[in-house]
C-alpha cells in the first residue's frame, strides 16, 4: 500500500513551489518526487507563461534557465515533499 | 553554561542576525575583515557614525551602547590556513556573500561536525534561505554585483530574513531542532 505523506499528497508526490520576480505560488497540481530538474523547469516555464500559478502574474517571456531546483523531503512541520524553484542565492553580506 | 555562537559576515544578513540574538544566553563572536561604507548605513545595522570603522568593532560598540550586550569580535579575512583559529563555537552561522568563503565555512563544519546555518539572499531581493548545512548547496555568484547590499528598498526584506535565521538559531539552541526556512516577499515555507 502506498505510504502518504498527508491526507492529499502521497510520498512519491511534491507540491512544486516557485519564486519568481518576488512573487511566490505552487503549481496547482503535485509532480512525481523524482522528476528531471529539466521537467521542473519546463513545467514551471509553461505554468508561468500561462498564468497558471496562483500568486504570480502571468510573464510571457518569463525563463527560468538560471534558476535552481532544491528538494525537501517531508518532515514534521512540512508533511508533504517539497521541490522549489527558486533565484540564485550569492549574498549573505 | 552559556554556548558560543560563531557568525561569518556581519553586512547586511549578519549584523542584523546578532542584534535580534541580542536576548539569548549565548556568546556571540563575529568575524568580518570589512569596513562599514556610507552605503551599508542602508542596508544594514551600522549607523552613520560606522562609517570606516571595522563592521566588526563598529557592531561591538552598538550593541555595548544600545543594549549592555558584550560581543567578542576577530576582524581578519577567512581564509584555509586560519579556519582552524577562527571558526570555534557550538554553532557556526554563515551570512558571507561569497561561494569561496562559504566553501571554507561548510568543509570546516562538515570536518568537525560542528552545526551550521547558512543565510542566503539573492542579488534582487527575491528570495532568502536560512538551510542547515546538511541541505546546503552553495549557488554560483553569476548575480554578484547586484543591488542587495546597497539599496535600501530590501532592507525590509533583508531585516525578515535574518529574523528567520534568528529564529532557526533561537529553535536549535533550545531543543537541538534543525529549522530551515525559505523566504519570498509574499511566503515562507519551512525546509
Amino acid at each position: 500500500m502506498e505510504e502518504i505523506t498527508n491526507n492529499l499528497i502521497p510520498n512519491t508526490e511534491a507540491r512544486v513551489n516557485v519564486t519568481y520576480s518576488g512573487q511566490n505560488g505552487d503549481l496547482s497540481d503535485t509532480v512525481f518526487f523524482e522528476s528531471t530538474d529539466g521537467d521542473v523547469r519546463s513545467w514551471v516555464t509553461e505554468a508561468v507563461q500561462n498564468g497558471s500559478i496562483p500568486g504570480i502574474n502571468a510573464a510571457a517571456d518569463a525563463d527560468f534557465g538560471d534558476f535552481v531546483v532544491d528538494r525537501f523531503a517531508a518532515t514534521e512541520d512540512r508533511p508533504y515533499n517539497l521541490i522549489q524553484l527558486r533565484p540564485k542565492t550569492p549574498f549573505g553580506k | 553554561m552559556a554556548k558560543n555562537v560563531t557568525i561569518v559576515g556581519v553586512g547586511a544578513l549578519g549584523s542584523h542576525l546578532v542584534q535580534f540574538l541580542r536576548s539569548e544566553d549565548i556568546d556571540i563572536r563575529v568575524i568580518d575583515f570589512d569596513r562599514v561604507e556610507q552605503k551599508n548605513v542602508q542596508s544594514q545595522f551600522h549607523g552613520k557614525p560606522s562609517v570606516g570603522k571595522l563592521k566588526v568593532d563598529a557592531l561591538k560598540q552598538s550593541m555595548q551602547f544600545l543594549y549592555g550586550k558584550k560581543i567578542s569580535t576577530v576582524s581578519h579575512r577567512l581564509v584555509y590556513n586560519n579556519d582552524n583559529e577562527l571558526l570555534k563555537g557550538d554553532l557556526i552561522i554563515d551570512c558571507l556573500d561569497n561561494g569561496e568563503a562559504r566553501e571554507i565555512v561548510q568543509k570546516y563544519a562538515r570536518l568537525y561536525e560542528v552545526p551550521c546555518l547558512h543565510g542566503a539572499l539573492a542579488p534582487d531581493g527575491s528570495f532568502g534561505r536560512v538551510i542547515w548545512d546538511e541541505k546546503f548547496v552553495i549557488d554560483s555568484e553569476a548575480g554578484q554585483g547586484g543591488a542587495t547590499c546597497e539599496n535600501g528598498e530590501f532592507l525590509p526584506f533583508i531585516a525578515i530574513t535574518s529574523a528567520y535565521l534568528a529564529r532557526a538559531a533561537q529553535i536549535f539552541l533550545a531543543t537541538g531542532k534543525k529549522t530551515g526556512f525559505s523566504i519570498s516577499p509574499t511566503g515562507v515555507v519551512a525546509v
